[in-house]
């Protein structure tokens, strides 16, 4: 696992670290992370300082740029508690990423203890929190789709123990689960190409399955897919896992 | 070449010598390559031979049904290892032709060719040939239909049994049925450079 | 803002080449898939296991090396050592020479491609005859293969017919049994006529000084029987410990390569022929190859020298299954090649620095990799190399990236950006000059910006 050197959860005072894509793009979706983690029983403190990850600098070959936005993310998250996130993408940054951008710099440590107390939101419910069902009725049957950066870590199957306890819904397998949207961050405009095909063939073997909505717990995939199938005329329903959550348990 | 031998050592210490710990040669368990689909055997042979069949190779338990199968498909020409040809003439007929000594300059002139195998793998339904217990490379190798005559002591159960019982000979060649390709449009094809059919002949 | 080189080719490639690419990719994957996890408990654990032994070798190169050259030379082989591709060249052209040798039979060897030896022997006025079927067909069509296990995986049967037809090797017929029939009839007598036998090694074992070799088809078996000289063409990298480790590397070699149990020959060879065998070398050359593998052993993507040639990340990459392995330009392909080709250039690096780039980081080639190499962290130390370096085909088409830092460090100026950023909602952005936007746009719609409605919400439960 990626992600296995973990602090493990003492008490239930968290930080969220809302994402620079729910900030500017999927509000809602914070908004639903807040009141699950609440609903689990934790008390969020939202720095107010937060912006980015560094990710895209870092994925797009911008490591002194990245290393800025770390260390800026080190300095707004301070503390011992743990760090929620909304994506599996920003928390593999954080405790995976981060960690190689910084091989070499004096302060690799104080980026390796954030690393460490970052968690993606699925993971640190089940696992962090020991959470192992959910309540509530959502009628629907979901396409999960499997965020890349979600490989080795424990988000994937929690996802699915949470999703499969909600009453009413089931979760539809379909074709070639392992294989990328297509997204990969600034791959997506400099391999427009690429990126788009990869997107179609994840759209076909969705639609296949003939889910009612397509989830994921990164919305960067599901603004790529949901545009691509938008832009193509056959728009399809996206929703982050957090959302199904939220509507579930106020649908008791 | 002495120059090229300094120059490649000289750099390779310089690549590794900022290391400050290096890594430690991990030591397995050869359980962790148990192919747990199948089931242990007592009789080696029966399993080498269900393997076998898996890779399209063909297990025969008696000459006479060698002498059937080469009259069948009309393979009535051959090479025979000369130490191993005693032991199968009577049961030959004279209609099936066979020299035990193998001609290169007729590579075509042979259907089939009969040489020893040294080892089995059960597990693979591999046939392990050696250099000293094989009479002719050549002959075990362009005929079309290749015949190790094996000796049901001499199969190991698995890769790493047979692995730890390699003996010391320069050239131990493992043969996991006919020889093959998939390289046009994935179709595979049997039969390429090597036999076509592969025989492992239980004596 | 220029699209990447990769991207421009995948768009340019023919819909059928696509689709034969994806198709055997996707089944092989599968098929692999499917087997190492029926067939073994733990398979992951076998990749890390497999992993950690061909790090400890990369990492006592030093002395294993001589160790191992002194247990061939006691086998009795020659060992000779090669700095450059050129020194590589003209040993093999050497032991040639020297005996008269004019005629050799190739078994499928990535070294000899990297080198490319064959084209330097034909010009010094040796014949050198590729045997195993796919590079047959890649040698007398002048084109070059295009996925390391499967070298002709972008060609259909048609295209071959006619090579065949062309070069007469029989009338035009595209049944693949025929085709493999004709190259059987044809390179039998050439492998009979060869004075010399190359071959790579899959692996060497330092403690039997054993090289090992696997193939399917038989073509390095008959190169090791028809001609008196055999000479292997060895990187440094391939060494393995004991035999005993060769039990995990063979089990996960044939699975990862082509979903078999075990190559059809897998071969040991600690030297020449015994003495009472009619066939075979009488002489065994063993040439270890640098040409920039302790450049990479020095670098800090030394992990891919790990690679033992299996093929399975580029089957599984969706760069790949896109784009095809002639898109990559160098002789590996898929994500080992976009690690392994940037670093093998040495000085020449900037000209391949868009290689890395040419992944999502979805990681799937980690997941497969049956020596567990980190591809997607080498692949992002190899775009900070290429930043660092200002290569411009590494830049073509990411956006700038330092004005974003500095707002993503001002909390003031983000949270003003992200209110900000609302006009977008409003704007044509189709018509916006700017590239990564335009590249999105024109494939897939814009989400509305909701910049700063979260913070909002936030504050307001806050009060409440």
């Amino acid at each position: 696992m990626l992600n296995a050197e973990r602090k493990p959860v003492t008490g239930k005072k968290v930080q969220l670290m809302a994402t620079c894509l729910c900030d500017a793009i999927y509000a809602d979706v914070a908004k639903a992370t807040v009141e699950v983690l609440e609903h689990a029983g934790c008390t969020i403190d939202f720095p107010e300082g937060q912006t980015c990850c560094g990710q895209p600098a870092f994925n797009g070959g911008d490591w002194t740029a990245a290393r800025k936005v770390v260390r800026h993310a080190v300095r707004t998250f301070t503390g011992g508690d743990p760090v929620i996130l909304p994506s599996g993408s920003c928390a593999a940054m954080m405790f995976h990423g981060a960690s190689l951008a910084f091989e070499h710099e004096p302060d690799l440590a104080e980026v390796e203890a954030l690393g460490r107390r970052t968690w993606e939101l699925m993971d640190f419910l089940v696992n962090g929190l020991g959470v192992t069902s959910w309540p509530g009725r959502f009628p629907a049957k979901i396409a999960l789709h499997r965020a890349c950066h979600t490989r080795g870590t424990g988000s994937i199957a929690a996802t699915l123990t949470l999703l499969r306890s909600i009453q009413g819904v089931e979760v539809v397998e379909f074709g070639e689960v392992e294989q990328c949207c297509g997204f990969g961050g600034t791959f997506s405009v400099s391999f427009p190409n690429v990126s788009t095909a990869m997107g179609d063939l994840k759209l076909e073997h969705i639609r296949a399955a003939k889910p009612d909505l397509l989830a994921s717990v990164d919305m960067s995939c599901m603004m790529h897919l949901s545009g691509r199938a938008a832009h193509e005329g056959h728009p399809i329903k996206t929703m982050h896992v957090a959302q199904v959550l939220r509507d579930a348990m106020k649908n008791t | 070449m002495s120059s090229d031998r300094d120059t490649i050592l000289t750099s390779v210490r310089a690549a590794l010598a900022p290391l400050k710990d290096r890594a430690a040669l991990p030591d397995w368990d050869r359980e962790l390559v148990h192919v747990r689909t199948i089931q242990p055997a007592t009789d080696l042979w029966a399993l080498f031979a269900e393997r076998l069949k898996l890779v399209n190779g063909t297990p025969l338990t008696a000459v006479s049904e060698l002498v059937a199968l080469l009259e069948k498909n009309n393979w009535r020409r051959g090479y025979c290892d000369p130490a191993l040809w005693p032991q199968f003439k009577d049961a030959f007929p004279a209609g099936i032709k066979i020299e035990t000594t193998y001609d290169r300059t007729r590579v075509d002139d042979y259907d089939f060719g009969i040489t020893a195998a040294a080892g089995a793998i059960a597990e693979t339904g591999t046939l392990v040939l050696t250099d000293a217990g094989t009479s002719s490379r050549l002959a075990a190798l362009a005929p079309w239909v290749h015949v190790a005559v094996l000796r049901r002591e001499q199969i190991h159960a698995d890769i790493s049994a047979a692995l730890a019982a390699l003996p010391n000979d320069p050239n131990i060649i493992w043969v996991t049925g006919p020889s093959k390709t998939a390289d046009v449009e994935g179709i595979l094809i049997e039969g390429v450079h090597g036999p076509g059919v592969q025989v492992a002949l239980l004596v | 803002m220029a699209k990447q080189l990769i991207d421009q080719f995948a768009a340019a490639l023919p819909a059928d080449k696509r689709a034969s690419v994806y198709q055997s990719t996707k089944s092989t994957h599968e098929k692999r898939t499917k087997m190492l996890f029926d067939q073994f408990a733990e398979p992951n654990r076998l990749r890390s296991l497999a992993g950690g032994i061909k790090q400890h070798v990369l990492e006592h190169l030093d002395t294993l090396l001589p160790e191992v050259e002194a247990k061939l030379q006691a086998n009795g082989a020659k060992v000779h050592w090669a700095a450059t591709a050129e020194a590589a060249c003209a040993a093999v052209l050497g032991i040639m020479q020297a005996r008269g040798a004019t005629k050799m039979v190739k078994a499928k060897t990535m070294v000899s491609e990297e080198i490319e030896l064959a084209h330097f022997l034909e010009k010094h006025g040796i014949e050198a005859l590729e045997t195993d079927l796919g590079e047959f067909i890649v040698q007398i069509d002048h084109d070059h293969p295009s996925h390391i296990v499967r070298p002709i995986i972008h060609k259909n049967r048609r295209e071959i017919a006619t090579s065949f037809e062309k070069h007469g090797l029989g009338a035009y017929n595209d049944d693949p049994q025929t085709i493999t029939r004709r190259a059987r009839e044809f390179l039998r007598q050439k492998y009979l006529q060869a004075d010399v036998g190359l071959t790579g090694a899959n692996f060497v074992s330092v403690e039997s000084g054993r090289l090992v070799l696997v193939t399917n088809e038989g073509n390095s078996r008959f190169s090791l029987a028809a001609p008196k000289v055999h000479i292997a063409l060895v990187g440094i990298e391939k060494l393995v410990p004991r035999d005993r480790d060769l039990g995990l590397l063979l089990n996960l070699l044939a699975r990862s390569a082509t979903a078999q149990q075990l190559t059809v020959y897998t071969e040991f060879i600690s030297g020449p022929k015994s003495a009472t065998q009619p066939d075979g070398p009488e002489e065994m050359h063993v040439i270890f190859v640098d040409n920039g593998r302790s450049e990479v052993l020095a670098s800090e993507c030394r992990e891919i020298l790990r690679c033992i040639r299996c093929g399975a990340c580029m089957n599984v990459c969706p760069v790949y299954r896109q784009a095809s392995g002639h898109a990559y330009r160098t002789v590996y392909p898929g994500p080992v090649g976009a690690v392994l080709s940037p670093l093998l250039a040495g000085k020449k690096f900037p000209e391949l620095a868009d290689l890395p780039k040419a992944s999502s980081l979805c990681g799937a080639c980690n997941e497969v990799c049956p020596v567990d190499i980190p591809i997607p962290d080498l692949l992002l130390r190899l775009r900070d190399k290429g930043k660092r370096e200002g290569a411009p085909l590494a830049a073509a088409g990411t956006p700038p990236m330092g004005a974003w830092a500095l707002l993503a460090t001002q909390p003031t100026a983000w949270k003003a950006a992200l209110f900000g950023g609302k006009i977008i909602n409003y704007l044509p952005t189709k018509l916006l000059p700017i590239p990564p936007l335009r590249a999105w746009e024109d494939t897939r719609d814009l989400p509305e910006w909701k910049g700063g409605e979260f913070r909002k919400w936030m504050k307001g439960r806050g009060k409440s």
